[in-house]
């Protein structure tokens, strides 16, 4: 079961331009400081200006700088997003390979458990939470990644599951070595691609729980966020207003997430090699 | 993949939302009844309510005995008051709860329908134009979210070309009744109904013409083949029946999205449905409203979620019921 | 009925068929034999056009030609007119509709009868079949093996077709269900062609009238079913049928050397083929007729190599043999069996040329043999009875072997030194020095024994007698020299004349029997039927005290 994920990914159309897009905003997030003209939380009288070349995509209704607050909500999206993207995915591994591996009763009960979390919906306890504890960016992560790494979990243990059984694990089991080295030998690196579907899958739905929950309000309001920029935005809609203020957040939002839809559909064909080939340009 | 859940996962479930509910606010620093209640609601109470409030929900007590008092007061259908909208909690969500479950099913049905079709054709046709472009453009679909594909529809249709109404579900004050006020109703929620729809459609679409292709690949479709079936005998009632079941499986997952895609699209819209409460309870900070309606929303997930699981053994022969 | 004319189908480079031709009549019954891989399935799908990869030729069915049909027209044609049961594996069934379902869906489709009729209709035939009605809305993973198999086998009929294809319909069944299912199909409508592809003899015999084997993409043999498994042409068939266990035959089970290899130039058989000549490689046979029977042979099937016609040789006033009409084909062993006096052994001195016969004569390969030259001592050795004595005492093991090398002068002595000991391996005798320079007093019976027979093989001959080679060896020492001659002949391609005068030997190790008494042939044939069913009364008393374990 020979996979080459990058392979994989390299070889789609898709795929290849799900990377570069991801690329594109990555090179945004962490230029951002660099390139933009303005502090994007500095206020102004300047408000609700036209895009101009002092402000490239004009003002908000504080004054501040668009273009700016474009620039910089891409470091918010990414930051939560691969935050939540990690975390996830390791409590995804701890949880389902040592399900997986453990077996009996500890099984069981962990799987209870991470059935009972996918039902109940992730983006309303979030709002729930949220709207109590008002969260700044780090515990934002740990909110929202205590919520998205079941669905990670199940599909990690049922490949970890098929896994064991496999041959070269009995072996080792003969050999007398001990589950931690199973995992870490054995298990692990045929996870390889699996996690990082599982990953992308994680950043993408983080991505889209953040923008969401600053555009309800909730959140930290001295972060620059698109969702942010999306609601200051909408209370002006019938101004022309939102031609450089709305729609340049939601189409970097839109292609963030796109870009991230792109790579993991192409990853996907590693995990159901009956999707490969004949796909694509 | 189906899922048999058995009703200890529910349990749980239900445990989870329970505690979430009760632990929040009584976790919180300082006075619990301020935290329940916030500090608006609390300075418009009298010190005889505090006191009763206190008592009822038996504030002063150990926590265990606090949730003692919770669950009973869930038992007697008592969600608490909303000072907002100056109601029982339960009366303010049931005002809004059917204009909700109006666009929510409305889009569900049709996004499944539209998906599941889409994505047996597309699968049919893997590798041709139709396929890629449908594929390409559902995937770009699918990275708008909700909120942001309601504000395109609502600047595209509501102000530029000014075809649809700007917010509500109905027209207010204007007294229609009959096929006026069906007509009246259904142009208000064509919009919402529409950026969910839309939100939706590339999850099942995707998953359609995945099981698609390795439905297509099957012994059976051979055999099916050889019996000199027309083309959509094939697609439909032989690959097609065996692509949907996942979708339908997911049926349970996927209204968890629509519903916080609904709370969303409300905003949007100003739509009265239980989003929009949301999001007034979130900005007036109105507790006892947010947390009711988490609780009625979260409930009816779990509830919908069982009913899915009861009935996909219908549907797949080889699955056979758990309980 | 169906005519099949050079049809080719391609799968990206590989060839799968290579000009296949074959017709099929009303009411017949043909199975198509050959191993995995040989193209049997392709066959199945291409009629019914449903293969993919590139297909060329010729398919007619009633006439009309289906290659080139439009889509509308096949799809009509698709069970109405030809239906397919297929393997049964896993989901070729559809799992989400029941079973009656799907038996009646063809004839609901193409518009046969209304709904219910073809209910009812469905319900008799899957009846037909032995699944009762209570079970007529299971789902296809409710059913075991056989079950399924008998719904394919009672949808396959649903729309009363002409030719029904019927890809290895046993191969999922017990014992029992393979005699029921081969008494329904029996029953089945007279009028209905029908093509069997399978890979089980068992089946073909069972099932079909007549038989046609395939290799390589092509047909290399056709005929009546009952005669091609009891006198194959084609060397194919004749491996074929010694490999495949069954209660028939009786000779030790024998292997085809190499195996199946894409592609081939000329024959696809010839570098399995041990009578293959140098034309083998280069054209492809063609299947050529002859009454009802073909074969694709270069060399028309398997050849004759030895043959006597009405030899006699008398000794004074006693006749020790009486007119000899023996054949011995191409890589055959045939064993002669007779007690002592019967003349077995002078019949072979007299074809080794160690007597003259007082009248009739000998061909090898057709042509009459009058002076035993090199060349036929080339073509035909033989070893005797006590190896002991066979050998000179005065020659070690290497220069026994190398003796004929010697005498007929072939190649240098290195040549015939690598030769020599090439052979010693070949019948599993050490190669090591210290081996070959042994001198026979120091061998065991079994040794010496493979000494003689690599002493007679060092010339590569097409015939081998073994007269009694086994009588002086002890019983385990003596299998083992049997099957050293049986894996020689499944290598080399070496026709023996075993003679010995124990039948029960002989039923283990050859493929036709020839009984003799006085002198005279009594009786001769298959050694399965000498055994089963043997005509003359002599040949009863040999069977009737021929070695046997009574057990009870």
């Amino acid at each position: 079961m020979h996979i080459d994920v990058k392979k994989e990914i390299r070889q789609s159309g898709i795929g290849r331009a799900g990377v570069i897009i991801l690329v594109l905003v990555v090179l945004i997030a962490l230029l951002a400081p660099l390139i933009s003209p303005y502090d994007p939380l500095q206020q102004s009288t300047d408000s609700l200006l036209a895009p101009s070349t002092s402000h490239w995509l004009g003002t908000n209704h504080v004054g501040q700088d668009i273009w700016s607050q474009l620039l910089y909500g891409a470091g918010t999206s990414l930051l939560v997003g691969f935050g939540v993207g990690i975390i996830s995915l390791l409590l995804s591994i701890i949880f389902g390979v040592s399900a997986a591996l453990i077996g009996g009763v500890y099984d069981q009960i962990v799987m209870r458990i991470v059935d009972a979390f996918i039902i109940v919906p992730m983006a309303i306890v979030a709002i729930l939470v949220a709207a109590y504890i008002k969260p700044d960016i780090p515990v934002l992560i740990l909110l929202l990644s205590a919520f998205s790494w079941q669905g990670g979990a199940r599909v990690i243990r049922a490949q970890a599951l098929s896994l064991k059984e496999m041959g070269h694990i009995s072996a080792s089991r003969v050999f007398g070595a001990s589950g931690l080295y199973i995992a870490r030998r054995h298990i692990l690196p045929d996870l390889g691609p699996i996690l990082l579907v599982e990953f992308i899958y994680g950043v993408r739905r983080a991505v889209f729980m953040e923008a969401g929950l600053a555009f309800l309000g909730i959140g930290d309001p001295m972060l620059v966020s698109w969702g942010v920029m999306m609601r200051d935005a909408m209370r002006f809609s019938y101004l022309d207003v939102w031609q450089w203020w709305l729609l340049p957040a939601g189409v970097m939002l839109s292609l963030t997430i796109v870009g991230l839809t792109f790579v993991s559909h192409a990853a996907e064909t590693v995990l159901d090699p009956r999707l490969r080939g004949a796909e694509v340009a | 993949m189906s899922t048999r859940r058995n009703l200890a996962t529910y349990g749980i479930a239900f445990l989870i939302i329970l505690g979430l509910n009760f632990l929040l606010p009584r976790l919180m620093p300082g006075d619990p009844l301020t935290a329940i209640y916030g500090d608006e609601a609390l300075i418009a109470m009298t010190p005889e309510l505090k006191a009763s409030l206190v008592e009822r929900f038996a504030l002063d007590q150990p926590l265990w005995q606090q949730f003692g008092a919770y669950i009973s007061s869930l038992f007697r259908g008592d969600l608490g008051y909303s000072y907002y909208y100056n109601a029982p909690v339960i009366d303010v969500i049931m005002g809004s709860l059917p204009w909700t479950l109006l666009i929510i099913g409305t889009s569900l049905v049709l996004a499944t329908l539209l998906g599941i079709v889409l994505g047996i054709e597309s699968g049919w046709r893997r590798g041709s134009r139709t396929d890629r472009s449908l594929l390409t453009g559902l995937m770009c679909l699918n990275g708008f979210p909700d909120f942001f594909m309601g504000l395109l529809l609502l600047i595209i249709f509501g102000i530029w070309l000014g075809v649809s109404p700007l917010s509500g579900a109905m027209t207010p004050y204007s007294g229609l009744s009959g096929m006026a006020l069906v007509w009246d109703v259904l142009k208000h929620m064509a919009l919402p109904v529409a950026a969910l729809t839309l939100a939706q459609l590339a999850g099942g679409y995707l998953l359609t013409r995945n099981t698609m292709i390795s439905v297509l690949k099957a012994p059976f479709m051979l055999t099916a083949r050889a019996k000199g079936l027309s083309q959509r005998s094939l697609k439909y009632r032989h690959a097609g029946r065996n692509s949907m079941l996942p979708v339908i499986t997911m049926t349970g997952i996927r209204l968890g999205r629509v519903v916080t895609g609904a709370l969303f699209v409300e905003l949007v819209f100003a739509y009265p449905g239980i989003g929009y409460m949301t999001y007034q309870a979130l900005l007036s900070r109105d507790y006892p409203l947010i947390q009711g309606i988490f609780l009625v929303v979260a409930v009816s997930v779990l509830i919908a979620n069982f009913s899915a699981d009861l009935l996909y053994p219908r549907l797949d022969p080889r699955v056979s019921y758990a309980y | 009925m169906l005519e099949i004319k050079d049809l080719h189908v391609n799968y990206g480079r590989a060839g799968i068929l290579n000009g296949l031709n074959l017709k099929l009549e009303r009411g017949e019954t043909l199975a198509i034999v050959g191993e995995s891989g040989a193209g049997k399935t392709t066959l199945g799908l291409s009629i019914m056009c449903l293969v993919e990869g590139r297909v060329s030729g010729s398919i007619q069915f009633q006439g009309k030609e289906l290659l080139t049909l439009p889509k509308q027209e096949m799809q009509a044609i698709r069970w109405n007119r030809v239906a397919m049961v297929f393997q049964n594996v896993n989901n070729v069934l559809n799992p989400v509709h029941n079973i009656l379902n799907q038996v009646a869906e063809p004839i609901i489709e193409h518009r046969l009868s209304s709904k219910n009729e073809a209910r009812e209709k469905a319900g008799e035939l899957l009846e037909r079949f032995g699944l009762p009605r209570s079970r007529f809305s299971a789902y296809p993973h409710q059913l075991s093996g056989g079950e399924q198999q008998r719904v394919l086998l009672a949808m396959s009929l649903a729309n009363d077709p002409e030719l029904l294809i019927l890809d290895e319909p046993m191969s999922s069944l017990d014992v029992t269900t393979r005699e029921e299912l081969g008494n329904l199909l029996q029953q089945m409508d007279g009028d209905c062609a029908r093509l069997v592809i399978t890979h089980d003899l068992d089946t073909a015999s069972r099932l079909s009238q007549k038989l046609a084997v395939l290799y390589g993409g092509r047909i290399i043999e056709s005929g009546p079913t009952r005669e091609v498994l009891r006198y194959p042409r084609h060397p194919y068939t004749r491996a074929l049928i010694r490999a495949y266990p069954n209660m028939t035959t009786v000779k030790d089970l024998q292997g085809i050397k190499g195996r199946m290899t894409r592609p081939v130039s000329g024959c696809a058989f010839h570098p399995r083929c041990t009578q293959a000549i140098s034309i083998c490689r280069d054209k492809v046979p063609q299947l050529i007729r002859d009454n009802e029977r073909a074969v694709a042979c270069h060399r028309g099937g398997i050849i004759t190599l030895l043959s006597t016609v009405n030899l006699s040789k008398s000794f004074g006033s006693l006749k020790a043999v009486d007119s000899v009409n023996l054949n011995i084909a191409s890589g055959e062993t045939l064993a002669l069996v007779g007690q002592s006096g019967s003349g077995k052994t002078t019949l072979a001195k007299i074809i080794m040329g160690l007597h003259t016969p007082t009248d009739g004569s000998i061909y090898l390969e057709g042509s009459k043999i009058t002076n035993r030259g090199k060349e036929f001592y080339k073509r035909v050795q033989m070893i005797f009875q006590n190896p002991g004595e066979s050998l000179s005492h005065r020659l070690t093991v290497l220069e026994s072997v190398m003796e004929p090398l010697e005498i007929q002068g072939t190649g240098t002595k290195e040549q015939r030194r690598d030769k020599a000991i090439q052979t010693i391996g070949e019948v599993e005798l050490p190669r090591t020095e210290d081996f070959l320079n042994t001198y026979p007093h120091h061998l065991s019976g079994g040794e010496l024994q493979r000494v003689t027979i690599a002493r007679a093989l060092v010339m590569d001959p097409d015939l081998l007698i073994a007269d009694e080679p086994t009588s002086f060896l002890d019983a385990s020492t003596g299998a083992k020299i049997l099957k050293l001659l049986l894996n020689l002949q499944e290598h080399r391609g070496l026709s023996i004349l075993h003679i010995t005068h124990d039948i029960a030997t002989a039923r283990k190790v050859s493929d036709r029997i020839a009984v003799m008494l006085d002198g005279r042939i009594i009786e001769e044939g298959p050694s399965n039927e000498i055994v089963a069913s043997p005509k003359q009364a002599y040949t009863k008393r040999l069977l009737g005290s021929a070695s046997a374990l009574r057990p009870t």
